[in-house]
């Protein structure tokens, strides 16, 4: 018999006796090869990341006086102009703890904000998922929102040692209650994330709108969290309505399409709000607590 | 040799000439039809404001395929156990699976709750700890819905929560809860796994009980309106059918329009596994929302005659019966009708609990008092008295007749309502202090046929409401609201010996001339006796859909009978009730109206006790509404006509003044 044959059939061989080994493994052992694969590439990909880094300092060591005279008065403008803003915020965060004094109103400080830079992103999960360069080492924990300025970027998925797993707004796997501009008094919708491939437009659905909801007309809809699932803080921007509000075919309810702000396609820098009380939710999910759970039936 | 030859030749036919049936029975199999309901029509009042909307209903589910394997273990744990505590008895298999079903389902219901549940969210002062869940009955699964659900549709998910946001409900006490105990769900809940949160629409009334008798409620039902396409296509035709539970309409325009209300509904072929469950959508037509009803009531009326009517106390402070109508003397169009007590409809849209239907059922709040209570009519009746008197000449418009404190019919004395009595009276004057007297002297002169003939001129007697279906020749009748009251009664000798009363006599004709003995009829036949009047005519046929402006006919309905003088005489003593006499506490500054009070003796569980009636209609030389009020007294005699039932005349009077 040919060789090259032979050694076909072997390779055959190997293949269906790996996939029948990995078919009857215990899924702990698989969970243990996934997570181990995952650990094994963290660093990887921290050093792709901080390479990247290192290409953009060169880079921006290569610009000429010129370029770089002119990049410093432009960011002397902004810094003004940022200063300026500032002092007005400071205005405002005063005149908002005289009135929160005023109505004993608790301060809101349910979340630790840690800053993680992006890592990597998977071309062929473009609108899907990004890795952020914080892990469980920097208090990471499953759930969490990841926001960028006042626009939600999605949740975390995942957690690593030092890297961690985000589930974007547009990705089929996310979901979370909104408001719509102009519904008054607000009721609640359901957005759900739902790109498809790369290259399709980054969308998610917006479902369950009363049926006598009009969004405001000549203006932007946007789409704002509730903050009533205890889990993203109320008054972030998930994104704007894109089209009409159309209803659905059994005329129960209107739907709408939402794009994300246009900061998602280029997100170098998220915050992960960490909710300093870990939900019910997150309970169900990490495995310890959910067999504690798991006694009280 | 023979039965081989027969074996073979069976095994051919079939094989040769039933293969492609036999093939397609077999495709039937694997496929089946889930008929989906639709969302019914919304109901709005004369103005387009809301009356009845559909509202989202958030159900969990649970997938019992996608559960399968998760069942699968806990019954084999339990079988395990069952052998062990012994080893020689035959363990009953169905009871072990379905305690395996019943945990696991308890166990998702656990996390449910952990999630959803105020009491389980972690506060700030707590750590990451996780609580024991309270063992409610309600808050775990209920075992004979899971039988139901899997005897009869296996296929579809089973409903663990049925209505998670539903204020009032044991899950959420406010709306905000309700959408606090959503969105925790959607949030907080891990997805992707076999609990899902699905959305539709529930009947909601957002005014609440406001003329919940004139709505009605809906109740749940398997027999979804049909879709044309599920009976002409054969290939659907002939496949299995699981319903979702739809609703149909259980009282009010709620159940007479259902067949508008209902819509379409849609349907979904699936192929299914061989244990019985979903497994691919295949095709699908959406259900098509019911058609909008609009009804001829103004919002603002009916919640000003059932504020005040629930505001009417006893000596005791309990709330008293009553009903209230006003409707537009040319069209017959219903602007109110009111029914105290009543029940709130969005606690009936779901699922009823014996409870609330108990509660309802000791109040009397079932019955639409306006068109299913049978009153006697009290002095009200007196007009009629006075038009039969004047109409068979036994008395005219300028008459007087010497009214003392009583009149002696037979051997007995019929009391006049004032100790003293009130001297010369005419017809005028009678209506404005609703003297018993006159009316007793001119009842008896004019005689009980002819007096009963006279009532039944106008109608007290016989079905008002519109027929819905006025084409059906098999004379099924569909009144806009249903079981309208059909037990009314006019009196005469003919009926009282009908019931075995014994023969007339001149005390029972004295009672019936002043609205009393026998003679019962509903607060809706007198208002429409008060727009009859205020046209000038006898019938009024009243109406809950409008007529769109067109010119109605009042069917039956003929010129009143009288000279103008008399007429005029009758409409001046009632505008003198409003203006001086027994309904002058509520007469309206710049609003003239006329109207006639009645307070009407019965006897409540062997207490005698007052019906306190006031009918009428305004403006007094433009006549636009009609209305009727009645009252019931329930403990004493403290209740009258004016004092009682004239406010929630009033003030519909006033409601409909700011929009006219």
């Amino acid at each position: 018999m040919d060789k090259n044959r032979q050694g076909a059939k072997a390779s055959y061989v190997a293949l269906a006796v790996f996939i029948a080994a990995w078919v009857v493994l215990p899924s702990a052992f698989r969970r243990f090869n996934r997570e181990a694969f995952a650990e094994f590439q963290a660093p990887a990909l921290q050093l792709l990341s901080k390479g990247r880094d290192l290409s953009r300092y060169w880079e921006l060591r290569s610009r000429t006086d010129e370029e770089l005279i002119s990049a410093s008065r432009d960011l002397s403008r902004i810094n003004a102009a940022l200063e300026l803003k500032l002092q007005g915020t400071d205005d405002m965060r005063r005149e908002n703890s005289r009135l929160r004094e005023m109505l004993r109103y608790p301060t809101s400080s349910e979340y630790l904000t840690v800053v993680a830079r992006v890592v990597s992103r998977d071309t062929s999960s473009w609108w899907q998922s990004i890795i952020i360069r914080k892990g469980r080492n920097d208090g990471i924990r499953p759930g969490a929102p990841v926001v960028f300025g006042n626009h939600v970027i999605g949740r975390i998925s995942v957690v690593h040692q030092n890297v961690s797993e985000v589930d974007l707004i547009t990705s089929p796997t996310f979901r979370c209650t909104a408001f719509l501009d102009g519904d008054e008094p607000p009721r609640i919708v359901h957005v759900g994330g739902m790109a498809g491939n790369s290259l399709s437009a980054p969308r998610a659905k917006i479902s369950v709108i009363p049926p006598g909801y009009s969004p405001p007309a000549g203006e932007v809809t946007k789409v704002i969290t509730t903050g009533l699932g205890g889990v993203f803080p109320a008054g972030l921007i998930i994104g704007t309505i894109e089209g009409e509000v159309s209803k659905t075919p059994e005329a129960n309810f209107k739907e709408a399409f939402m794009v994300p702000s246009k900061e998602l396609d280029r997100i170098d820098e998220v915050s992960v709000l960490i909710p300093k009380y870990p939900s019910p939710g997150e309970i169900l999910m990490s495995p310890g607590e959910f067999l504690k759970l798991e006694e009280f039936k | 040799m023979v039965g081989f030859v027969y074996v073979t030749l069976g095994l051919m036919y079939r094989q040769i000439f039933q293969a492609s049936d036999l093939t397609r029975d077999a495709e039937y199999q694997t496929q089946r039809i889930v008929i989906r309901p639709p969302a019914r029509g919304l109901i709005f009042d004369r103005n387009k404001q809301p009356l009845v909307e559909n509202r989202v209903r958030w159900r969990v589910k649970a997938d019992l395929m996608v559960l399968q394997p998760e069942i699968r273990k806990e019954y084999l744990k339990l079988l395990s156990q069952a052998k062990q505590e012994n080893f020689f008895d035959k363990p009953d298999y169905d009871k072990l699976l379905e305690n395996a079903r019943v945990n696991i389902l308890n166990r998702w219901l656990s996390k449910i709750w952990f999630v959803v549940d105020d009491n389980y969210q972690l506060n700030k002062t707590r750590t990451n700890k996780v609580y024991p869940l309270r063992d409610n009955p309600e808050r775990r699964v209920n075992i004979d819905s899971l039988r139901k659900h899997l005897r009869e549709s296996r296929a579809m998910k089973f409903t663990l929560i049925s209505d998670l946001a539903f204020p009032g409900s044991t899950i959420s006490k406010t709306p905000e809860e309700g959408d606090r105990a959503i969105a925790r769900f959607i949030e907080q809940f891990p997805s992707g796994g076999p609990i899902t949160l699905e959305s539709d629409m529930v009947r909601s009334y957002p005014n609440g009980s406001l003329a919940a008798h004139v709505l009605g409620y809906v109740r749940d039902t398997d027999e979804l309106p049909p879709n044309s396409e599920e009976f002409t296509d054969p290939i659907l035709k002939r496949l299995q059918k699981l319903r979702y539970t739809g609703k149909k309409g259980a009282a009010g325009i709620e159940e007479t329009m259902d067949y508008a209300l209902r819509g379409t509904s849609g349907w979904e072929l699936w192929n299914k596994t061989s244990t019985g469950y979903n497994k691919e959508l295949v095709q699908s037509t959406s259900p098509v929302q019911g058609s909008e009803v609009v009804l001829t009531l103004n919002l603002n009326i009916q919640k000003a005659a059932e504020e005040t009517l629930s505001n009417i106390r006893d000596s005791v402070g309990r709330p008293l019966p009553g009903a209230a109508v006003m409707l537009d003397v040319n069209t017959g169009e219903i602007l109110a009708m009111a029914s105290q007590p009543n029940f709130n409809p969005n606690r009936l849209a779901d699922r009823v609990t014996n409870k609330y239907y108990d509660e309802i059922e000791s109040a009397g709040g079932w019955l639409n008092r306006a068109t299913q209570g049978l009153y006697a009519p009290g002095s009200t009746f007196k007009i009629i008295t006075a038009i039969a008197g004047m109409r068979n000449h036994k008395v005219d418009w300028d008459d007087v007749l010497d009214c003392g404190a009583f009149y002696r019919v037979g051997n007995r004395n019929f009391p006049e309502h004032e100790p003293v009595g009130f001297g010369p009276v005419d017809v005028e004057k009678m209506l404005a202090i609703s003297c018993n007297v006159w009316n007793y002297r001119v009842g008896l002169s004019v005689g009980p046929e002819l007096l009963a003939l006279e009532a039944r001129r106008f109608g007290l007697d016989r079905p008002l409401l519109k027929n819905l279906n006025p084409s059906d020749t098999s004379k099924t009748y569909n009144y806009e609201l249903p079981s309208t009251a059909k037990g009314m009664v006019i009196p005469d000798p003919d009926y009282k010996a009908r019931i075995g009363g014994g023969a007339w006599n001149q005390g029972d004709t004295a009672n019936t001339s002043i609205g009393q003995g026998f003679l019962l009829t509903t607060p809706l036949h007198m208002a429409c006796f008060a727009a009859s009047l205020a046209r000038g005519e006898t019938i009024t046929t009243p109406t809950l859909i409008p007529t769109g402006g067109a010119k109605v006919a009042h069917i039956g309905s003929q010129p009143i009978g009288l000279n103008r003088l008399q007429l005029e005489a009758i409409r001046s003593g009632m505008y003198r009730c409003v203006e001086e006499g027994t309904a002058k506490s509520v007469r309206i500054p710049g609003l003239p109206y006329v109207a006639k009070t009645g307070t009407a003796e019965y006897f409540k569980t062997g207490v005698k006790a007052h019906l306190a009636w006031i009918i009428g209609y305004a403006p007094a030389d433009r006549p636009v509404v009609a209305f009727a009020v009645l009252v019931e007294g329930q403990l004493d005699t403290s209740t009258w006509g004016g004092k009682t039932a004239g406010p929630v005349a009033q003030e519909m009077l006033k409601a409909w003044a700011d929009i006219r």
